[in-house]
Protein backbone atom coordinates (compact mmCIF):
# COMPACT_ATOMS: atom_id res chain seq x y z
CA UNK A 1 0.00 0.00 0.00
CA UNK A 2 1.41 3.34 -0.97
CA UNK A 3 1.70 6.30 1.33
CA UNK A 4 -0.84 8.21 -0.73
CA UNK A 5 -3.36 5.40 -0.33
CA UNK A 6 -2.87 5.42 3.43
CA UNK A 7 -3.36 9.17 3.53
CA UNK A 8 -6.49 8.90 1.42
CA UNK A 9 -7.94 6.12 3.60
CA UNK A 10 -7.22 8.15 6.72
CA UNK A 11 -9.00 11.22 5.36
CA UNK A 12 -11.97 9.25 4.10
CA UNK A 13 -12.28 7.37 7.40
CA UNK A 14 -12.26 10.67 9.26
CA UNK A 15 -15.08 11.97 7.07
CA UNK A 16 -17.04 8.75 7.52
CA UNK A 17 -16.58 8.82 11.29
CA UNK A 18 -17.70 12.44 11.46
CA UNK A 19 -20.85 11.68 9.45
CA UNK A 20 -21.47 8.57 11.53
CA UNK A 21 -21.22 10.71 14.66
CA UNK A 22 -23.41 13.49 13.32
CA UNK A 23 -26.20 11.18 12.28
CA UNK A 24 -26.55 9.81 15.82
CA UNK A 25 -27.42 13.39 16.84
CA UNK A 26 -30.03 13.86 14.12
CA UNK A 27 -33.48 13.08 15.50
CA UNK A 28 -35.43 10.52 13.47
CA UNK A 29 -39.10 9.61 13.74
CA UNK A 30 -38.22 6.02 14.67
CA UNK A 31 -35.52 5.54 17.31
CA UNK A 32 -33.45 2.88 15.56
CA UNK A 33 -33.74 4.49 12.15
CA UNK A 34 -30.47 5.82 10.78
CA UNK A 35 -29.90 7.90 7.70
CA UNK A 36 -26.77 6.01 6.68
CA UNK A 37 -24.86 9.18 5.88
CA UNK A 38 -21.53 7.37 6.31
CA UNK A 39 -22.47 5.32 3.29
CA UNK A 40 -21.89 8.45 1.18
CA UNK A 41 -18.18 8.23 1.99
CA UNK A 42 -18.10 4.48 1.32
CA UNK A 43 -19.74 5.05 -2.04
CA UNK A 44 -17.39 7.85 -3.05
CA UNK A 45 -14.42 5.72 -1.99
CA UNK A 46 -15.73 2.79 -4.01
CA UNK A 47 -16.35 4.73 -7.20
CA UNK A 48 -13.22 6.86 -7.11
CA UNK A 49 -10.64 4.64 -5.41
CA UNK A 50 -11.89 1.07 -5.68
CA UNK A 51 -13.28 -1.70 -3.55
CA UNK A 52 -10.33 -2.19 -1.19
CA UNK A 53 -10.31 1.45 -0.11
CA UNK A 54 -14.08 1.38 0.43
CA UNK A 55 -13.94 -1.78 2.55
CA UNK A 56 -11.01 -0.50 4.62
CA UNK A 57 -12.78 2.78 5.26
CA UNK A 58 -15.96 0.96 6.29
CA UNK A 59 -14.11 -1.36 8.68
CA UNK A 60 -12.22 1.53 10.26
CA UNK A 61 -15.40 3.53 10.61
CA UNK A 62 -17.48 0.76 12.19
CA UNK A 63 -14.78 -0.32 14.63
CA UNK A 64 -13.68 3.16 15.66
CA UNK A 65 -17.24 4.48 15.98
CA UNK A 66 -18.13 1.59 18.29
CA UNK A 67 -14.99 2.20 20.35
CA UNK A 68 -15.90 5.87 20.71
CA UNK A 69 -19.49 5.20 21.74
CA UNK A 70 -18.55 2.27 23.96
CA UNK A 71 -20.52 -0.36 22.11
CA UNK A 72 -17.57 -2.36 20.78
CA UNK A 73 -18.49 -6.06 20.50
CA UNK A 74 -21.95 -5.26 21.85
CA UNK A 75 -25.22 -6.05 20.06
CA UNK A 76 -25.38 -2.81 18.15
CA UNK A 77 -21.77 -3.31 17.06
CA UNK A 78 -22.64 -6.72 15.62
CA UNK A 79 -25.53 -5.19 13.67
CA UNK A 80 -23.48 -2.23 12.51
CA UNK A 81 -20.52 -4.40 11.50
CA UNK A 82 -22.64 -6.96 9.66
CA UNK A 83 -24.63 -4.29 7.86
CA UNK A 84 -21.59 -2.23 6.89
CA UNK A 85 -19.50 -5.12 5.59
CA UNK A 86 -22.40 -6.72 3.71
CA UNK A 87 -23.51 -3.51 2.06
CA UNK A 88 -19.96 -2.56 1.04
CA UNK A 89 -19.38 -6.04 -0.36
CA UNK A 90 -22.67 -5.91 -2.27
CA UNK A 91 -21.95 -2.46 -3.68
CA UNK A 92 -18.42 -3.50 -4.63
CA UNK A 93 -19.67 -6.61 -6.39
CA UNK A 94 -22.37 -4.67 -8.23
CA UNK A 95 -19.83 -2.07 -9.27
CA UNK A 96 -17.44 -4.74 -10.56
CA UNK A 97 -20.01 -6.85 -12.38
CA UNK A 98 -22.29 -4.17 -13.87
CA UNK A 99 -19.68 -1.50 -14.28
CA UNK A 100 -21.60 1.27 -16.06
CA UNK A 101 -25.10 -0.03 -15.64
CA UNK A 102 -25.66 1.47 -12.20
CA UNK A 103 -24.83 5.02 -11.20
CA UNK A 104 -24.24 6.14 -7.63
CA UNK A 105 -27.98 6.12 -6.90
CA UNK A 106 -28.33 2.50 -7.98
CA UNK A 107 -25.25 1.46 -6.01
CA UNK A 108 -26.57 3.27 -2.96
CA UNK A 109 -29.89 1.44 -3.30
CA UNK A 110 -28.09 -1.90 -3.51
CA UNK A 111 -26.05 -0.93 -0.46
CA UNK A 112 -29.09 0.18 1.51
CA UNK A 113 -30.97 -2.99 0.65
CA UNK A 114 -28.15 -5.32 1.68
CA UNK A 115 -27.43 -3.29 4.79
CA UNK A 116 -31.01 -3.72 5.95
CA UNK A 117 -31.21 -7.34 4.84
CA UNK A 118 -28.05 -8.20 6.77
CA UNK A 119 -29.21 -6.34 9.87
CA UNK A 120 -32.63 -7.97 9.80
CA UNK A 121 -31.07 -11.42 9.40
CA UNK A 122 -28.62 -10.80 12.23
CA UNK A 123 -31.34 -9.35 14.44
CA UNK A 124 -33.52 -12.36 13.75
CA UNK A 125 -30.87 -14.94 14.58
CA UNK A 126 -29.32 -13.11 17.51
CA UNK A 127 -32.10 -11.23 19.24
CA UNK A 128 -35.69 -11.47 18.17
CA UNK A 129 -36.42 -14.90 16.66
CA UNK A 130 -40.02 -14.09 15.84
CA UNK A 131 -40.56 -14.51 12.16
CA UNK A 132 -43.91 -12.65 12.17
CA UNK A 133 -42.21 -9.60 13.62
CA UNK A 134 -39.64 -9.77 10.82
CA UNK A 135 -42.33 -9.99 8.17
CA UNK A 136 -44.10 -6.99 9.58
CA UNK A 137 -41.04 -4.83 10.09
CA UNK A 138 -39.04 -5.96 7.04
CA UNK A 139 -41.01 -4.15 4.29
CA UNK A 140 -41.19 -0.96 6.36
CA UNK A 141 -37.42 -0.96 6.84
CA UNK A 142 -36.96 -1.75 3.16
CA UNK A 143 -39.13 1.24 2.20
CA UNK A 144 -37.32 3.65 4.52
CA UNK A 145 -33.98 2.27 3.37
CA UNK A 146 -34.89 2.82 -0.26
CA UNK A 147 -35.79 6.45 0.40
CA UNK A 148 -32.66 7.24 2.42
CA UNK A 149 -30.64 5.22 -0.09
CA UNK A 150 -31.79 7.44 -2.95
CA UNK A 151 -30.94 10.56 -0.96
CA UNK A 152 -27.47 9.27 -0.09
CA UNK A 153 -26.89 8.11 -3.63
CA UNK A 154 -27.85 11.51 -5.03
CA UNK A 155 -25.46 13.28 -2.67
CA UNK A 156 -22.69 10.81 -3.51
CA UNK A 157 -23.34 11.30 -7.21
CA UNK A 158 -22.96 15.07 -6.96
CA UNK A 159 -19.86 14.66 -4.78
CA UNK A 160 -18.23 12.22 -7.20
CA UNK A 161 -19.01 14.48 -10.15
CA UNK A 162 -17.50 17.52 -8.46
CA UNK A 163 -14.45 15.63 -7.24
CA UNK A 164 -13.84 14.27 -10.72
CA UNK A 165 -14.24 17.77 -12.19
CA UNK A 166 -11.73 19.11 -9.69
CA UNK A 167 -9.33 16.29 -10.39
CA UNK A 168 -9.78 16.86 -14.12
CA UNK A 169 -9.03 20.56 -13.68
CA UNK A 170 -5.96 19.69 -11.67
CA UNK A 171 -4.71 17.33 -14.36
CA UNK A 172 -5.35 20.01 -16.97
CA UNK A 173 -3.43 22.53 -14.88
CA UNK A 174 -0.59 20.09 -14.57
CA UNK A 175 -0.53 19.71 -18.35
CA UNK A 176 -0.58 23.49 -18.83
CA UNK A 177 2.29 23.80 -16.42
CA UNK A 178 4.13 21.12 -18.31
CA UNK A 179 3.56 22.66 -21.72
CA UNK A 180 5.88 25.64 -21.56
CA UNK A 181 8.71 23.40 -20.53
CA UNK A 182 8.46 21.40 -23.74
CA UNK B 1 -32.78 18.17 -8.42
CA UNK B 2 -32.58 18.08 -12.19
CA UNK B 3 -28.89 17.34 -12.02
CA UNK B 4 -29.62 14.45 -9.71
CA UNK B 5 -32.21 12.96 -12.03
CA UNK B 6 -29.92 13.38 -15.02
CA UNK B 7 -27.22 11.63 -13.04
CA UNK B 8 -29.17 8.37 -12.79
CA UNK B 9 -29.07 5.54 -15.29
CA UNK B 10 -32.03 3.52 -16.51
CA UNK B 11 -31.01 0.65 -14.24
CA UNK B 12 -30.97 3.03 -11.26
CA UNK B 13 -34.52 4.10 -11.93
CA UNK B 14 -35.75 0.56 -12.52
CA UNK B 15 -34.12 -0.59 -9.29
CA UNK B 16 -35.71 2.28 -7.40
CA UNK B 17 -39.17 1.56 -8.76
CA UNK B 18 -38.74 -2.16 -8.09
CA UNK B 19 -37.65 -1.61 -4.47
CA UNK B 20 -40.45 0.83 -3.74
CA UNK B 21 -43.04 -1.48 -5.29
CA UNK B 22 -41.64 -4.52 -3.46
CA UNK B 23 -41.64 -2.80 -0.09
CA UNK B 24 -45.11 -1.32 -0.47
CA UNK B 25 -46.44 -4.69 -1.62
CA UNK B 26 -44.61 -6.29 1.31
CA UNK B 27 -46.27 -3.96 3.77
CA UNK B 28 -49.70 -4.90 2.46
CA UNK B 29 -48.92 -8.62 2.26
CA UNK B 30 -47.55 -8.71 5.78
CA UNK B 31 -50.62 -6.88 7.05
CA UNK B 32 -52.83 -9.52 5.43
CA UNK B 33 -50.72 -12.35 6.79
CA UNK B 34 -50.93 -11.05 10.35
CA UNK B 35 -52.47 -13.58 12.71
CA UNK B 36 -56.08 -12.65 13.01
CA UNK B 37 -57.85 -12.20 16.28
CA UNK B 38 -59.84 -15.13 17.53
CA UNK B 39 -62.16 -13.41 19.99
CA UNK B 40 -64.78 -10.71 19.78
CA UNK B 41 -64.79 -8.62 22.92
CA UNK B 42 -67.67 -6.28 23.55
CA UNK B 43 -67.29 -3.51 26.06
CA UNK B 44 -70.15 -1.40 27.34
CA UNK B 45 -69.20 1.79 29.09
CA UNK B 46 -65.58 0.69 29.35
CA UNK B 47 -66.28 -2.68 30.97
CA UNK B 48 -65.97 -5.98 29.16
CA UNK B 49 -69.48 -7.30 28.85
CA UNK B 50 -69.24 -10.25 26.47
CA UNK B 51 -66.59 -12.35 24.83
CA UNK B 52 -67.51 -14.46 21.81
CA UNK B 53 -65.45 -16.74 19.61
CA UNK B 54 -64.96 -15.40 16.10
CA UNK B 55 -65.34 -18.87 14.62
CA UNK B 56 -69.01 -19.35 15.34
CA UNK B 57 -71.54 -17.32 13.39
CA UNK B 58 -74.15 -15.62 15.51
CA UNK B 59 -76.28 -12.52 15.86
CA UNK B 60 -76.95 -10.91 19.18
CA UNK B 61 -78.07 -7.62 20.65
CA UNK B 62 -76.17 -5.41 23.02
CA UNK B 63 -78.08 -2.99 25.23
CA UNK B 64 -77.02 0.64 25.35
CA UNK B 65 -78.34 4.06 26.33
CA UNK B 66 -79.88 4.60 22.88
CA UNK B 67 -81.41 1.17 22.54
CA UNK B 68 -80.08 -2.19 21.46
CA UNK B 69 -77.23 -2.59 18.99
CA UNK B 70 -77.43 -5.71 16.89
CA UNK B 71 -74.05 -7.27 16.25
CA UNK B 72 -73.48 -10.01 13.73
CA UNK B 73 -70.54 -12.43 13.55
CA UNK B 74 -70.21 -14.30 10.28
CA UNK B 75 -67.29 -15.89 8.47
CA UNK B 76 -64.69 -14.70 10.99
CA UNK B 77 -65.87 -11.11 10.62
CA UNK B 78 -67.96 -8.80 12.76
CA UNK B 79 -70.30 -5.98 11.89
CA UNK B 80 -72.90 -3.86 13.51
CA UNK B 81 -76.08 -4.84 11.74
CA UNK B 82 -78.34 -2.31 13.34
CA UNK B 83 -77.82 0.57 15.70
CA UNK B 84 -80.06 3.29 16.98
CA UNK B 85 -77.67 6.18 17.16
CA UNK B 86 -77.82 9.32 15.01
CA UNK B 87 -75.20 8.97 12.32
CA UNK B 88 -74.73 5.17 12.54
CA UNK B 89 -71.04 5.28 11.82
CA UNK B 90 -70.67 1.83 13.33
CA UNK B 91 -73.06 0.42 10.77
CA UNK B 92 -71.24 2.13 7.93
CA UNK B 93 -67.94 0.62 9.02
CA UNK B 94 -69.17 -2.72 7.76
CA UNK B 95 -67.41 -6.04 8.23
CA UNK B 96 -64.30 -6.01 10.37
CA UNK B 97 -61.85 -8.89 10.81
CA UNK B 98 -59.40 -7.11 13.09
CA UNK B 99 -59.30 -3.86 14.93
CA UNK B 100 -62.41 -2.42 16.50
CA UNK B 101 -65.81 -0.88 15.88
CA UNK B 102 -66.66 1.92 18.23
CA UNK B 103 -70.16 3.21 18.77
CA UNK B 104 -69.65 6.25 20.89
CA UNK B 105 -73.27 7.34 21.47
CA UNK B 106 -74.12 3.86 22.69
CA UNK B 107 -70.84 3.55 24.57
CA UNK B 108 -70.21 0.19 22.93
CA UNK B 109 -66.78 -0.94 21.78
CA UNK B 110 -66.50 -4.11 19.74
CA UNK B 111 -62.92 -5.22 19.36
CA UNK B 112 -61.44 -8.27 17.71
CA UNK B 113 -58.56 -9.49 19.81
CA UNK B 114 -56.36 -12.54 19.86
CA UNK B 115 -56.48 -15.10 22.61
CA UNK B 116 -52.75 -15.64 22.38
CA UNK B 117 -50.68 -13.32 24.49
CA UNK B 118 -49.49 -10.43 22.43
CA UNK B 119 -46.59 -9.59 24.69
CA UNK B 120 -43.35 -9.97 22.76
CA UNK B 121 -40.70 -11.95 24.52
CA UNK B 122 -37.02 -11.14 24.67
CA UNK B 123 -35.38 -7.82 24.21
CA UNK B 124 -37.53 -4.71 24.00
CA UNK B 125 -34.97 -2.30 22.64
CA UNK B 126 -31.29 -1.95 22.14
CA UNK B 127 -29.67 1.40 22.51
CA UNK B 128 -26.35 2.22 21.00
Amino acid sequence: MQLQDKYRIAVLSAYALALHGIETLVPTPIPWMRLGLANIVTLVALVLYGFRTAMTVTLIRVILASLFTGTFLGPSFVLSFGGGVTSTAAMGLTFLVFRDMFGPVGLSLVGAFFHNAAQLTLAYFLFIQRIEAMFVIGPVILLIGTLTGVANGAVSGLLIKNLLKKEGAKIQNDNEDAEPAQ
Amino acid sequence: MKAVIRNTTVADRLLFIFLIAASVAGIFISREAMPKGSDVIIEIGGKTAYTFALDTDRTFSVPGPLGVTIVEIKGRKVRVKEAHCHNRLCEKQGWVARGAIVCLPNRVVISVGGKADNTPKGIDAITG
